[in-house]
């Protein structure tokens, strides 16, 4: 299928003290239509001021971008027609009931009264809404008040949906909810284009994803290809802290022949490995004589972090960005300090 | 075409929100009938004293409460758009087709109407209480008066989008309420003043507004003061209008 998305070196910078800052810096990206494409990375990595220019709402800065077949800068209300954006902020308005919204919304995008109506209901339908869609939305849960902000992205049919943070302060259950309803879309055809600092949002719901970070993307792919890339297992090693073991341990385990990446600081050391369940014995033997005593040692297969801790150097758990299991979705398989490259 | 219904959607949705809002409807009718209350004892010995004209005290007074309600009304629109800034609704707006006129014009059209409606409330008590009704004047006046709200609205409505923060507004909004107020004449003719403080009055747009009111309460149509009002409001009205159109245009980041 063609793209609904392309962009070419999209930049961004905004006017500050001591000069401006590059927000984003070189965005090329290609969104296929009909599949939920992803933008994961830390709080200021630039994913919503990308949004907000590939929605019409900030100028670009320099680049091209094209929106479901229109140019951004010269064509927006082209663009405007054939989009739907839910904001992190949602506004819909809590004076006015769930319907209300969802009929004012569809005649903003030019439908006539009689059409506005069927479709809102149809909406509330497919949102699980119908039940509390004539009540004002200052009632509504977090959930579901998420799910009228989509209702409102879709109400035109759009052939593109941007959502910025979703499932930003949701509850687990609400966040698996809202992931079901956001894989429907896709299966009735609109292409999702979303941004999330959460990291088990971009590996289970997205088909395709950019990482980004400093206004730049850094890697690209399915999310199973990208963790292809970090090959094996992770595996860390907790040490005493205050015999500095971890910088003593470091030369020992690095030079084994098996020992892909490592590093080391703040009493862990963290490698990866072709083969986990072989490799830990053997690690185990050479620190032990070593005289270096462990702590603890973990295994896990790669996540999307070890991508991003790969290419960046830094943890995006530890980088002022998520952690899909705070929210308690699953326990942390690894969690690293900061991690000096 | 679609200006005008784009206008008549985002009209009706703030008038509903604002009448949504019991607390901000009974503040709006409470405060200009508090000062015909609590202000007009005051100036009841005044009149025909110090070069004030004789007569009823509201047919000199009431004109600059409909002017100060006016500036008032249009105050109101900037402080809702921070809101609605920070709730996402101005953005959930801008990224539809909608006329961008009309996301601005929607909201003043509703304050607009509902400032017509505390207007004919004033009168209609101040007229139990002697104000003499002079129609024409008072509806050639109702045109003035909307200008000027329109024109108040328009500004701080755009004022919002730039300031973007609750404080920066506020502060700004603050600052020149002052001014405005004590140098349009609103509660005593600006003529008791000393010569200064004539001139520095005529760059201020509220006190044409003030001026023609008290004539066109009287009921004379013609005076100079009239025309002058209508020469500073239109173009007034009509550039910042422009300005604060072009503001949603550009980035409201």
């Amino acid at each position: 299928m063609d793209n609904v998305i392309e962009t070419r070196d999209l930049r961004k910078s905004f006017p500050a003290k001591g000069g401006p800052v590059d927000a984003v810096r070189g965005v090329s990206i290609d969104v296929r239509g009909g599949e939920i494409f992803g933008f994961l990375g830390p709080n200021g990595a630039g994913k919503t001021t990308t949004l907000r220019m590939l929605t019409t709402l900030l100028p670009i800065g320099s680049g091209t971008a094209t929106v479901a077949g229109f140019d951004v800068a010269r064509q927006p209300k082209q663009v405007r027609k054939r989009i739907g954006y839910v904001s992190q902020l949602g506004g819909a308005d809590e004076l006015a009931t769930g319907r209300e919204n969802l009929i004012l919304q569809g005649r903003l995008y030019g439908a006539a009264r009689a059409q506005v109506a069927p479709r809102a209901a149809e909406l509330a339908r497919l949102l699980d809404l119908a039940e509390f869609a004539d009540r004002r939305v200052s009632t509504y849960s977090g959930g579901q008040r998420r799910r009228l902000d989509i209702a409102l992205g879709i109400v035109h049919d759009p052939s593109v949906l941007f959502l910025d943070e979703p499932t930003t302060g949701l509850d687990p259950q609400s966040r698996a909810n809202l992931w079901d309803h956001i894989r429907s879309l896709r299966e009735r055809g609109t292409t999702v284009f979303l941004t999330t600092h959460y990291l088990e949002e971009a590996d289970v719901l997205c088909d395709r994803l950019v990482i980004m970070d400093h206004g730049q993307i850094v890697a690209e792919g399915t999310p199973r290809e990208l963790k292809q890339q970090v090959a094996g297992d992770a595996i860390v090693i907790s040490l005493r802290q205050e015999d500095h073991e971890a910088e003593r341990a470091a030369p020992v385990l690095s030079g084994e022949p098996y020992v892909r990446e490592l590093t080391a600081e703040d009493g862990q050391v963290r490698l990866y490995v072709d083969d986990g369940g072989a490799a830990l014995p053997q690690l185990i033997r050479l620190l032990d004589a070593s005289g270096i005593g462990v702590r603890s040692i973990s295994m896990s297969e790669p996540t999307l972090d070890d991508v991003f801790l790969r290419q960046t150097g830094r943890s995006l758990r530890e980088s002022g960005g998520g952690d899909a299991s705070k929210a308690g979705d699953r326990p942390a398989t690894s969690e690293p300090k900061e991690v000096a490259a | 075409m679609k200006t005008a219904r784009d206008v008549g959607l985002l009209y009706q949705r703030y008038l509903t929100q604002l009448l949504r809002n019991p607390v901000w409807v009974i503040v709006g009718f409470s405060t200009p009938i508090l000062y015909l209350a609590l202000f007009t004892p005051l100036l009841k010995h005044l009149v025909g004293s110090r070069g004030l004209p004789t007569g009823n005290v509201l047919d000199l007074f009431l004109p600059g409460i409909l002017s100060l309600l006016a500036y008032a009304s249009g105050i109101g629109p900037g402080f809702s758009t921070i809101f609605e800034l920070k709730a996402g609704v101005i953005e959930r707006f801008r990224v539809t087709p909608a006329s961008r006129f009309a996301i601005l014009f929607g909201p003043i059209l509703a304050g607009l109407v509902m400032m017509l409606v505390f207007d004919a409330v004033v009168v209609a008590v101040g007229y139990g209480f002697g104000f003499s009704v002079h129609w024409a004047g008072l509806g050639l006046l109702a045109v003035l008066l909307a200008l000027l709200m329109v024109t108040t609205a328009a500004w701080s409505i755009a004022t919002a989008l730039v300031t973007k923060e609750i404080s920066g507004f506020a502060a700004i909004a603050n600052g020149i309420n002052l001014p405005i107020l004590l140098l349009a004449g609103v509660l005593l003719p600006i003529s008791l003043g000393p010569a200064w403080m004539r001139v520095i009055a005529h760059f201020n747009p509220l006190y044409y507004l003030v001026q023609a009111s008290r004539v066109l309460a009287g009921g004379t149509l013609s005076g100079s003061a009239v025309w002058q009002a209508f020469a500073v409001l239109v173009p007034l009205c009509l550039l910042v209008l422009a300005w604060a159109t072009r503001v949603f245009r550009t980035a409201v980041a």
